[in-house]
């Protein structure tokens, strides 16, 4: 019995042993389907108890928007108010010998906030990655390069900066100072969105704190969110 | 004599004889059925609910829900099947936020996946976010070139898994993105990262030594870039002999059709990459003998 098996075995390994690579034999395009696939009724339920305690979380109110809050460059409501909520929440106890500005990217906001409640959802959509707010220190040389990229970005979000007839300048600031501050995210800090300029840093503080956390936390102080600074 | 013993061990008792001649005529015996399915997603982040009905790009697609009755119909038609993914698991909606990746891992588990690979978002609540994550998926995750040994995730992925179906064995392996530059340092440790053409040449030799007829890299290199000397599945391809398949992931490429390339011995392989959130489950068949009969794209909606 054992002995017939074995013979079997080494049978099929041979014929086995002489099968090649894999060659593409067939039709390789795309097949979309056509009818509406219907959602298994199982997972609908496992699924459930979840999705209605996040949505309950979700749909807690922070504040108000009085308008509808959208990107669009090269400044906008909502780019003003992510910068400003971001620099405002920083610079509260901090007072410094050199000019702190913020600046963060156009393409990090995700998603607009219709007028109305302002939830916590609303906010995670508006910032949906785990990006942490940093403090970077350049030497104010490094000022026309950040202009060069505004211009070519077609604007960004940003507070104590003003971008004037091509003219980058830094609103509130002691006299000549060699260094400023710039509040922003990790990711951009780390080359993100080719803000090539941040690799000149002659400092670093990384806060550990969510950028998502603090624009949670402004809405909520806020009440109604404030995009005129 | 090792033999003699192997035989005598056999012989112990009829229950383990009938078990080890189910195992011989499982794994060594020509199969009935030579066709495979191979069905794969990448990028999926997060993404548990279909898109509203208003999205401009992916209008109600992309419904976990929906994905497992069209993963469970394939599965009705065809006798064997792998269900794979390609990494980045996690991040893009507030489950992952609030969950930390836990129902990520059980609906993954319960549509029945085979295998994954570890994309960098993976990486994003740390080592231990994920290893805690982990705890609730039932299927492996293939990590051949991230070397974990010095970290918790050390013996909690696999270098690669063989699959048995139908006596035919398949090998997966998963090849990973560099995490320094992508990845903030405090969430990967000490993660150390090993080549990915040389990695993917020593996995795809030794699952050929060890009988695989399938060999298929889940790939979180990135279709291709810009910068051609950057590593991506276009130059994995081209670099290595012995893969016939690279499911890829991380730049959330569509493809009309996959793309078929001359690998480093002038054999084909097979590239694909389904876009992100789950919009497309993507489908390879084939047989054993006769090769890549088809490819498609499966939208999800």
């Amino acid at each position: 019995m054992i002995l017939r098996k074995l013979i079997l075995i080494f049978a099929g390994a041979g014929l086995w042993a002489c099968s090649s690579h894999l060659v593409v034999n067939g039709n390789t395009n795309k097949e979309p389907v056509a009818q509406t696939i219907v959602s298994d009724s199982s997972m609908v339920s496992f699924i459930k108890p979840y999705k209605d305690s996040l949505d309950k979380r979700m749909n807690e109110v922070l504040a108000q928007a009085e308008v509808d809050f959208i990107v669009q460059r090269p400044a906008s409501n909502l780019m003003n108010w992510v910068a400003n909520a971001l620099y405002t929440n920083q610079t509260k106890t901090v007072r410094l010998s050199q000019p702190v500005v913020c600046l963060l990217n156009t393409g990090g906001i995700r998603s607009s906030i219709g007028k109305g409640n302002v939830t916590l959802g609303d906010i995670y959509k508006v910032m949906p990655f785990d990006n942490t707010v940093v403090w970077v220190e350049l030497p104010i040389e490094v000022l026309p390069e950040i202009e060069t990229y505004l211009l070519k970005s077609g604007g960004e979000p940003m507070a104590n900066l003003s971008l004037k007839e091509g003219k980058l300048s830094i609103l509130s600031s002691p006299e000549n100072p060699t260094h400023f501050w710039v509040i922003t995210s990790d990711y951009l800090m780390n080359g993100g969105d080719k803000m090539t300029f941040f690799t000149k840093r002659t400092n670093v503080n990384e806060t550990g704190k969510l950028l998502r956390d603090v624009l949670i936390e402004e809405a909520r102080i806020q009440g109604k969110l404030i995009y005129e600074y | 004599m090792k033999r003699r013993n192997f035989i005598k061990n056999l012989a112990l008792s009829t229950g383990s004889l009938l078990i080890a001649d189910n195992l011989l005529a499982e794994t060594l015996l020509p199969p009935k059925s030579k066709k495979l399915v191979i069905l794969h997603t990448n990028d999926t982040h997060s993404n548990i609910d279909s898109f509203p009905s208003n999205h401009p790009k992916f209008p109600g697609m992309g419904d976990v829900a929906k994905r497992f009755t069209l993963i469970q119909k394939i599965r009705s038609e065809n006798e064997h099947v792998l269900l794979l993914d390609s990494g980045d698991i996690f991040q893009g909606t507030p489950y992952f936020n609030t969950f930390n990746g836990e129902l990520e891992m059980k609906l993954m588990s319960k549509l029945g996946y085979d295998a994954a690979t570890m994309g960098n978002h993976d990486f994003d609540i740390g080592l231990e976010g994920f290893m805690n994550a982990k705890k609730h998926a039932n299927f492996p995750f293939v990590c051949s070139n991230y070397n974990f040994s010095k970290t918790v995730l050390a013996n909690e992925t696999k270098l690669y898994h063989i699959f048995k179906k139908g006596g035919i064995k398949i090998g997966v392996f998963g090849i990973g993105v560099e995490l320094n530059g992508l990845v903030p340092k405090d969430k990967y440790g000490e993660t150390l990262y090993k080549d990915p053409i040389e990695t993917a040449n020593s996995m795809a030799q030794l699952l050929t030594d060890l009988g695989c007829k399938v060999i298929i890299c889940l790939s979180h290199l990135g279709y291709d870039y810009e910068d051609k000397a950057r590593i991506s599945d276009l130059v994995l391809a081209k670099e290595t002999a012995n893969i016939h398949l690279i499911l890829g992931g991380h730049t959330h490429t569509f493809l009309d059709k996959p793309t078929v390339l001359n690998n480093a011995n002038n054999q084909q392989v097979l590239i694909n990459q389904v876009g992100w959130a789950g919009v497309n489950l993507g489908r390879i068949d084939i047989d054993i003998d006769k090769g890549i009969l088809k490819s498609s794209t499966l939208e999800v909606k």
